[in-house]
């Protein structure tokens, strides 16, 4: 899985605001078909990381370099116009709009009505629910209704099909996508990432729920006060390990955490 | 617990479609009592023309007004701003002898500027619309006042009074025939336009609109804008219906609107618009004052009416739109729950203290003058 060469690298990131360094000289890597997770304390930096990698923040310090080539982006969009894209714990979805509204939100597909550009509503459902279908397995009962009736795995489904519709995406960052999950949802939403590793994607997760961050993960970026506290992969470690890197108990003492 | 699973399904499935059910069924039901009551009179030609003509005039600001309703937001300037630019209108043709049509497209102009002018206020200066609207509900009323001081405007050209009344289109009155577009017109730019998803979105979720890169201040400025050209139309509408202007004109043009609206089903929560909904709730509010008419019920109490039917409205729509409507536990248990006791408590003190106030004053106050 971990071909030679990474998609994407970040070097020596630091990020400061004002006084606070939220940040500091943080390296990240990450490969084509893999799930990167992200680990780490409540305010240890997670998500000022990959608000930097999805182009919402810009590091004080530090560089991206994107297959290879230094990458600035100096907004969001730039991250997208590059392939990176975000889910988010909110989801970002417009609880009134049906799915396929919602996937296309910001970029509706149009057609000419006498010269008038018109909202192309039929062609944007036949793509979602493609999009949806081939990429995510996803079927919905009724692509009409409002996204609001829709369960959270599925409110999930549509948040990540709205980022994988580009078909040009490389990287997509998921901001705790189990949080509000229950358990069935949650193994329906890690069989999603699944189904997105399987496409080359890397895949990276921030998450505070170990269980399903050793069932997914191929590697763990453990952060810590603005720091790297290490990375591990999984198949070679223990939650016992990871929860030591976390709250950084002395491993030699046999991990005093938990 | 069986039959409660009947009606909950069953909310579920019309639920897309309470938009326009609710009013229908309030239609209908005024359309039934007034047929028990006083059908000659109510169900004549004459009279319905009459209802079409008085909802004609409240189409256009309703379509606008679904819009603006379904951002989160809200216009209490329309009546003002219809008057002031009715009354520029009129002095146009008036006392520079304006050709109609020109007056009449400066007056919809006006009227947008108005409109563009309340949504800077609310996105620029970022000033809560309803403090907005209301501020400028004031400055646009002045205005008004100012350039019309007392006087009545009358005695427009033909072109106006056409479109306020006319009839020549055969079927159906000129104003019906020019609302009924403006809805149409409205209902497809909530369906198939970039501004009507917009609408949608900004109003169901700012954030993540904002976040999809959609510029949420301009849309909510172009709603403004539609809403003052709507209002201006209203202006037009009702200064040809009565082939006068003054500046007192069209004074609760604002709750009327909302309340046609809010009874049609869009959401005053953001999200939720219906078109059709609005059109059946101008027609619904046009109906229960003909029919107060109809009745000689007094004309003051058209107002009561109206807020009513608001109050109702709203609390029959959030309560459909509750997802769990178990364990109410009825009468007794809301009894029980004692923040409920402590405002029982104080409605009932308030009622004796009125009732000994009024039992003191009788006492030393005498008999009633005749």
């Amino acid at each position: 899985m971990s071909d030679p060469d990474p998609i994407i690298q970040m070097h020596g990131i630091t990020k400061r605001f004002g006084g606070v360094t939220a940040l500091r000289n943080v390296d990240l890597t990450a490969y084509a078909g893999e799930v990167l997770a992200i680990v780490g304390d409540n305010g240890a930096g997670k998500s000022t990381l990959i608000k930097v990698l999805t182009g919402v923040y810009q590091p004080t310090e530090g560089h991206i370099t994107f297959d290879g080539q230094p990458l600035v982006m100096t907004s969001h969009a730039d991250a997208i116009a590059n392939g990176i894209d975000a889910v988010y714990q909110n989801l970002a979805i417009a609880d009134h709009l049906t799915p396929a509204q919602n996937l296309f939100l910001g970029s509706e597909l149009t057609k000419k009505v006498m010269g008038f550009p018109i909202l192309d509503n039929r062609r944007m459902t036949e793509q979602a629910t493609a999009v949806l279908k081939d990429r995510l397995g996803v079927q919905l009962k009724s692509m009409d209704v409002m996204t609001e009736s829709l369960s959270g795995g599925q409110r999930q489904a549509v948040a990540i099909a709205r980022a994988v519709r580009h078909d040009d995406l490389r990287v997509l960052v998921m901001d705790e996508p189990t949080a509000a999950l229950g358990p069935q949802e949650t193994a329906r939403t890690l069989k999603l990432i699944e189904v997105l590793k399987a496409q080359g994607l890397a895949v990276i997760v921030i998450s505070h729920a170990l269980d399903d961050v050793f069932e997914i993960s191929d590697r763990i970026h453990v952060m810590r006060r603005g720091e790297r506290a290490g990375v591990v992969r999984t198949a070679d470690t223990t939650s016992q390990e990871v929860l030591g890197l976390i709250t950084g108990a002395n491993l030699a003492n046999g991990g005093a955490a938990a | 617990m069986s039959d409660t699973a009947t009606p909950q399904t069953f909310a579920t499935r019309i639920e897309p479609y309470m938009g326009i059910l609710g009013p229908m069924v309030m239609i209908l039901m005024i359309a039934l009592f007034m047929g028990a009551v006083e059908p000659a009179r109510y169900f004549r030609l004459s009279n319905i023309n009459q209802i079409l003509l008085d909802a004609a005039l409240y189409m256009p600001m309703a379509m606008a007004m679904t819009f603006v309703i379904t951002q989160r937001g809200i216009d209490l300037s329309i009546g003002s701003v219809a008057a002031l630019s009715a009354i520029m209108m009129a002095f146009l043709i008036k006392q520079y002898d304006f050709p109609a049509w020109v007056a009449v497209i400066i007056c919809l102009v006006l009227g947008a500027g108005m409109g563009l002018i309340n949504g800077l206020v609310i996105t620029v200066f970022r000033v809560p619309d309803l403090i907005g609207t209301l501020a400028m509900d004031l400055v646009y009323r002045g205005f008004a006042l100012v350039l019309a001081k007392g006087l009545v405007l009358a005695r427009f050209p033909d072109l106006i009074t056409e479109i306020g009344r006319g009839q020549a289109l055969q079927f159906l009155p000129t104003p019906v025939v020019i609302g009924l577009l403006t809805l149409i017109g409205g209902y497809i730019l909530l369906r198939a336009t970039h501004f009507g998803r917009y609408t949608i979105s900004i109003g169901s979720n700012p954030e993540a609109s904002e976040m999809t890169g959609i510029s949420v201040d301009r849309h909510r400025v172009y709603a403004y804008v539609l809403m003052g050209t709507m209002a201006a139309l209203g202006g037009l509408l009702l200064t040809g219906k009565l082939n006068a202007v003054q500046a007192t004109s069209a004074p609760y043009f604002n709750l009327h609107v909302i309340a046609a609206v809010v009874v049609g089903g869009t959401s005053l929560f953001g999200g939720r618009a219906s078109m059709i909904g609005s059109l059946a709730g101008v027609l619904l509010l046009s109906m229960m004052i003909n029919a107060l008419v109809t009745l000689r019920i007094e004309f003051f109490w058209q107002s009561v009416a109206s807020g009513v039917v608001i109050i109702l409205s709203v609390a029959i729509y959030t309560w459909l739109q509750k997802k769990d409507r178990d364990g109410g536990g009825g009468l007794a248990s809301a009894l029980a729950n004692p923040d409920n006791r402590k405002v029982g408590l104080l409605a009932l003190s308030l009622a004796a203290a009125i009732l000994i106030l009024l039992v003191l004053g009788s006492v030393f106050g005498g008999a009633p003058a005749p």
